[in-house]
C-alpha cells in the first residue's frame, strides 16, 4: 500500500568527530552484526537494523480506527563523525485475515506492519503527515530511542562544541507518477510526500535519511548564523559564535552523496525548489565573508599599532 | 564524448551472507544430563530403545515427501556441560556410541551444550538474545519501549503494579497476566532467560535449548559466517570437555547437521522446558536474508516449509 | 549542563530564584530549560506568568511522563506563551527559555522504579542535547524525587551537573541545609549509595543564601544603633555558624537579597521592574544575574 517512516537527526554528542572505528563500536547495536561503513564521498556509518513489535491504530486522516500489526525497522547511522540519527520505516500491507495472527507469522515478515480490515492508503498518508492522533503507530518515538541509544553511549564525550535541537523527518512513500513534497512543519518538524515509480526499495529509506541530513545541517548553520547576531555584535564576537560551524559543519555538505542514481532526479527537483544547495552556498558564503572581514580589520588594527 | 557510466564499491558497505549445507531433517537422539549419566548406561540404554523406532518412522516419512526418495537425515546427541562438568569426553563418548549402537543408531554429530552460551569467540547466546523482537499487547504503538522485566521473556502482559507512585494517589486493584494470542483464556508464560551472580551471567536451559534449535535449523550467523560447523575428531576423545570442538562429526558419511526441520525425542519431563522454548523461538527475528536463503532452496527441490519458524520443530514425548 | 535546585525546607525562595536564575542565563543568550520537579506543588507556570500552566498543565505533564503515562512531556516557550507584556517577546539575543510543568494536581512520587528512572535519563538526555542549562526544581528536603534525581545522573556520567542547596540566612536553616547536605541519609549518603563518589559530588553542590539582609542594606538606614549592632552581632554569629557547617563562604555560590517583590509576589524580576515601575530592587536583578553567570563559571566551582 505505502510506507510510512520517520527520521531523527541531531549533533553526536562529542566534542570532535569520532574515528571509523568508534562509529563501528557506536554503532554496533547487535551482536554478531557488522556496522556497515561506506567512506566515498564522506564517512558514513550504519548500524545493524533491529525491529520493534506493534500492535495498534494506525494514523488516519479521517480517523478511523484502523489497526495495524507488525514490526518496525529501525537503525541508527553516523555522518562524517558527526551527525547522528535514528530512523524507522514500515511497510505497510492488507493483511489476509482480520485477525491477529501468532507473533512469529509477523516476524518471518520483517518492517512490515499488516492492516486488519480495510484502509486507504490516502487516508493513512495525510494522517501520517498530518497531526497524528496520541495512541497512533509513533515511529518518531521508535526513533528518538535509537537515536537515544548512540548519544548515551559511553564511548562518547558528552561535550558537544554546540547545543542544537534534533529535527525529525516524518515520510511517506508510494509507488506512482514520480513527485515529491518536502515541508517545514514547526522549526524542527518536516514532512516528505514521496512518489517513486516501480516498487518500494530500502534506497527509498536511504534517500530519506540522506534529506534528512542535509536539512538539519542547513537547519543548524541558521541557527548558528542567528545566534552570531551578525551586525549587531562586534565582528570579534561574531566570528567566534561562528567557529563551531567552521569546525563542525560546513565540510559536511554532500547532497545525494548515498543515493541511488534512480532516485537522484528527486533530490535535482528539490535543488531546484527550494534549493538547499543555494541556501547553503549563500550561508556558507556569509560565514567565511565574516571571517575573511574580521581577519582583516585584525591586520590592520596590528599594522596600525605597529606604525605607532 | 558519451557519458561514462561509473560503478564504485565499498565492501564494508555491503552485507555478504554465508549459506548453510542443510538436510531434510534433524533428529535429536537425546539429551544427556548430569542425572542421566549418574543413573548409570541402563538409562541410556532405555532412551535409545524408545527413540529408535521413532526415527525409523522419520525417515520413511521423509523418503516418501522428498522426489526421489533421497532423504537427507542428520542424528545428533547434545550433552550438557554447561550447568555441570560430569565425567570426560574419553569416558562418557564411547559409552554413549556403543548404547545407541545396541539399538542400531548411529548418531552422526554431537554436541555440547555450553557451546550455545558460548565457543570459540563466538557468543551465540548473546546473538540469538539481540534477536528477540518481545510479542506486543494490543495497544502498542512504539511510544514507549516495550515493557520488560530484565532477564525475561513473557508471551503477553503481566499483572500491572498495583501500588501507587505518587504520594496520596490511587492503588489499583489487581488484574491478571494475559496472554497476547489467547483463545477465550490466557495460558501465560513468562520465561527467565537468564540469572546474574556479580559479573557472571547464567543462561537458562530454555534459552540454551532455543540456540540450539537455531543452530540445528542453520538459522544463525556471525558478521555473516555460519557459527560452529561441525569438526571430524582426529586423534581419540580429549581428557577435557573444553578440548572437544562445539559440534563434533562422528560419521563422515552423515547428512548435513543443519536442517529444514527438527525432530527432538525427549522424555515428557522436558515438556515444560520445550513450551519455554517455543515462547522464545517465536520473538525471534531470523536474518530476513538467511531466510530467504533457506526458502529458495527448500524450494528449489521441491519441499514445502512452514512460513513460521515454530513449525519447523517438532518433538515426540516418549 | 543540569543544575539541580533544591532546599532544606519549603519557602526559601526556591523555586522563584531558580527562575529568575534561568531567566537571566537566556538573556545572556544561552537556550535554557526550566523543569518543575516539585511534584507536591508544580507552580513553576506562575511565575513565569504562562496562567495557562500555573499550577500545572492538565495533559501531559513531567508527572505523567515520568510515571509513563505520555511519551514525551510538554514544552512552553515562555517567550511565545507567557501572559506579562515585558516576557511575551524575546528579548534582541536572548536564548530559548522553556518550562517543563509538571501535572495540575500531581503529587509527590511515593516510589521509585526502574522505569521512572529510565524515562528520566532519557528526558535529562535529550534536553542536555539541546539546552545550554537545564534546571531541575527537585522541591524541598529529602525525597524520591532528590533520590530519583541522584539515580538518573549516575546513570549518565559523561553529562555534566551541578546542585544548588537554597537556605535563608537563619540558624534553623543553615543547620538544616547542612543536614540536607552532609547529614545523614543527605544528598551526600543517599548519592553514594547509588554509586556517585561522595567527593566529586561534593564539589558539584554550591550554597545559595536568600532573602539576605545585610547589616549595611539601604532598608536599615531607618534603624536605632542598637538595632543595627543586635543585627551584626547575629550576622557574624551566623557566619561563623555557617562556617562550622559546611555552607560558609567557599561554599556559598551567592546570595540573594530581601526583596519585597518576591516575597509577595513570587514573579520574574525583568528590567523593566528595575528601571520603568522600580518596584524591584537594582540588587537583586544584579544578584541573579551574576549567579546565572556563575553557574557555569568553572572557577566558581573549584574544589572546596
Amino acid at each position: 500500500m505505502l510506507v510510512i517512516g520517520e527520521v531523527h537527526t541531531g549533533l553526536l554528542q562529542n566534542s570532535g568527530e569520532i574515528s571509523e572505528s568508534t562509529c563501528r563500536q557506536v554503532l554496533g547495536l547487535m551482536a554478531g552484526e557488522s556496522v556497515r561503513v561506506s567512506r566515498r564521498p564522506i564517512v558514513h556509518a550504519l548500524s545493524p537494523e533491529r525491529l520493534t513489535g506493534v500492535d495498534c491504530a494506525l494514523p488516519a486522516a479521517s480517523r478511523s480506527r484502523i489497526r495495524g500489526v507488525g514490526t518496525v525497522v529501525s537503525r541508527c547511522a553516523v555522518t562524517g563523525g558527526r551527525v547522528a540519527q535514528g530512523s524507522s520505516y514500515v511497510r505497510v500491507v492488507r493483511s489476509e485475515t482480520d485477525r491477529r495472527l501468532p507473533w512469529s507469522h509477523y516476524l518471518s515478515r520483517p518492517g512490515v506492519v499488516e492492516v486488519l480490515g480495510k484502509a486507504k492508503a490516502a487516508d493513512l498518508a495525510e494522517g501520517f503527515t498530518g497531526d497524528p492522533a496520541p495512541g497512533c503507530l509513533d515511529l518518531g518515538a521508535v526513533s528518538g530511542r535509537f537515536l537515544d541509544l548512540v548519544q548515551a553511549s559511553p564511548l562518547l564525550d558528552r561535550r558537544a562544541p554546540f547545543k542544537i535541537p534534533r529535527t525529525s523527518l516524518r515520510w511517506v512513500a508510494e509507488t506512482g507518477e514520480p513527485s515529491i513534497r518536502f515541508t517545514l512543519h514547526t522549526e524542527q518538524e518536516r514532512t516528505l510526500r514521496l512518489t517513486h515509480p516501480g516498487p518500494f526499495t530500502p534506497a527509498v529509506v536511504d534517500l530519506c535519511e540522506d534529506l534528512a541530513t542535509h536539512d538539519w545541517l542547513l537547519t543548524s548553520l541558521l541557527v548558528i548564523v542567528e545566534r552570531a547576531r551578525i551586525g549587531a555584535t562586534p565582528g570579534a564576537q561574531a566570528v567566534a559564535r561562528l567557529a563551531p560551524a567552521i569546525d563542525h559543519l560546513m565540510h559536511l555538505w554532500m547532497p545525494a552523496a548515498r543515493v541511488e542514481e534512480w532516485l537522484t532526479p528527486f533530490w535535482e527537483s528539490l535543488e531546484r525548489r527550494p534549493g538547499f544547495t543555494r541556501q547553503w552556498r549563500s550561508l556558507v558564503d556569509r560565514v567565511r565573508d565574516q571571517v575573511a572581514m574580521n581577519t582583516l580589520a585584525l591586520l590592520s588594527a596590528t599594522a596600525e599599532a605597529g606604525r605607532r | 564524448m558519451t557519458p561514462v557510466h561509473a560503478t564504485f564499491g565499498e565492501v564494508a558497505a555491503e552485507r555478504r551472507i554465508a549459506s548453510v549445507p542443510l538436510s531434510h531433517v534433524s533428529v535429536e537422539l537425546g539429551h544427556l544430563y548430569m542425572e542421566d549419566f549418574e543413573a548409570g548406561p541402563d538409562r541410556l540404554r532405555e532412551q535409545f530403545r524408545r527413540v529408535a523406532p521413532w526415527l525409523a518412522t522419520v525417515r520413511s516419512l521423509w523418503r516418501e515427501r522428498v522426489p526421489g526418495g533421497r532423504a537427507r537425515v542428520s542424528t545428533c546427541f547434545l550433552v550438557d556441560d554447561y550447568f555441570s562438568r560430569f565425567s570426560t569426553p574419553a569416558e562418557l563418548v564411547p559409552m554413549v556410541l556403543e548404547a545407541a549402537a545396541e539399538h542400531d543408531l548411529s548418531i552422526d554429530y554431537l554436541a555440547r551444550e555450553s557451546a550455545c552460551a558460548q565457543s570459540g569467540g563466538v557468543e551465540l547466546a548473546r546473538l540469538v538474545e539481540d534477536r528477540l523482537v518481545d510479542d506486543p499487547p494490543p495497544e502498542t504503538d512504539g511510544s514507549r519501549p516495550p515493557v520488560k522485566e530484565t532477564g525475561w521473556l513473557c508471551n503477553g502482559s503481566r499483572s500491572p503494579r498495583t501500588a501507587p507512585l505518587q504520594a496520596m494517589g490511587k492503588a489499583r486493584p489487581w488484574e491478571p497476566p494475559a496472554q497476547n494470542a489467547k483463545r477465550g483464556h490466557s495460558i501465560f508464560v513468562d520465561v527467565e532467560l537468564w540469572d546474574e551472580k556479580g559479573p557472571r551471567r547464567t543462561w537458562s536451559c530454555p534459552f540454551l535449548a532455543a540456540v540450539w534449535q537455531l543452530l540445528r535449523l542453520g538459522l544463525l550467523r556471525s558478521e555473516g559466517r555460519v557459527p560452529l560447523p561441525p569438526v571430524a575428531l582426529d586423534g581419540g576423545w580429549p581428557r577435557d570437555w573444553d578440548g572437544l570442538p562445539a559440534v563434533v562429526r562422528l560419521n563422515p558419511q552423515a547428512a548435513p547437521f543443519s536442517a529444514y526441520t527438527t525432530l527432538s525425542v525427549l522424555s515428557p519431563r522436558f515438556l515444560p522446558v520445550e513450551l519455554a522454548v517455543r515462547t522464545i523461538l517465536s520473538q525471534v527475528a531470523v536474518d530476513d536474508e538467511v531466510l530467504r536463503q533457506v526458502a529458495t532452496r527448500s524450494e528449489s527441490e521441491g519441499v514445502r516449509l512452514e512460513e513460521e519458524l515454530v513449525d519447523r520443530i517438532s518433538y515426540v514425548f516418549v | 549542563m543540569l543544575v539541580f535546585a533544591i532546599s532544606d525546607k519549603g519557602g526559601t525562595g526556591r523555586s522563584v530564584t531558580g527562575t529568575n536564575i534561568v531567566y537571566r542565563h537566556a538573556l545572556q543568550g544561552n537556550d535554557v530549560c526550566y523543569l518543575d520537579f516539585d511534584f507536591g506543588s508544580p507552580t513553576a507556570g506562575a511565575i513565569f506568568s504562562v496562567s495557562a500552566v500555573a499550577r500545572g498543565t492538565p495533559e501531559n505533564g513531567l508527572h505523567e511522563y515520568l510515571r509513563g503515562e505520555c511519551p514525551q512531556p510538554r514544552r512552553v516557550d515562555v517567550w511565545a506563551e507567557s501572559d506579562r507584556e515585558g516576557l511575551r517577546t524575546r528579548p534582541p539575543g536572548a536564548g530559548r527559555l522553556v518550562l517543563l510543568p509538571g501535572s495540575e494536581g500531581g503529587g509527590e512520587l511515593s516510589a521509585l522504579t526502574d522505569e521512572i528512572v529510565g524515562r528520566c535519563v532519557q528526558l535529562f538526555g535529550r534536553l542536555e542535547e539541546e539546552f545550554d542549562l537545564c534546571m531541575i526544581d527537585v522541591s524541598a528536603g529529602r525525597s524520591f524525587t532528590a533520590e530519583l534525581v541522584l539515580a538518573a545522573t549516575v546513570r549518565m556520567p559523561a553529562v555534566p551537573f551541578r546542585w544548588l542547596v537554597f537556605h535563608r540566612w537563619t540558624r534553623q536553616h543553615i543547620i538544616a541545609a547542612d543536614g540536607l547536605v552532609a547529614g545523614a541519609d543527605g544528598l551526600l549518603d543517599v548519592g553514594s549509595r547509588f554509586g556517585h563518589d561522595r567527593e566529586d559530588l561534593r564539589d558539584r553542590i554550591r550554597f545559595v543564601r536568600t532573602a539576605v539582609l545585610e547589616p549595611d542594606a539601604a532598608e536599615l538606614v531607618g534603624l536605632r544603633d542598637e538595632q543595627r549592632a543586635w543585627l551584626s552581632a547575629c550576622d557574624s554569629e551566623l557566619r561563623e555558624l555557617a562556617g562550622r557547617h559546611g555552607v560558609g563562604r567557599t561554599a556559598m555560590l551567592g546570595k540573594i537579597p530581601l526583596d519585597p517583590v518576591l516575597q509577595w509576589r513570587e514573579q520574574l524580576i525583568t528590567d523593566e521592574d528595575v528601571l520603568a515601575s522600580k518596584i524591584a530592587n537594582a540588587e537583586t536583578a544584579a544578584a541573579f544575574d551574576e549567579l546565572a553567570k556563575k553557574i557555569v563559571d568553572d572557577s566558581a566551582w573549584e574544589g572546596l
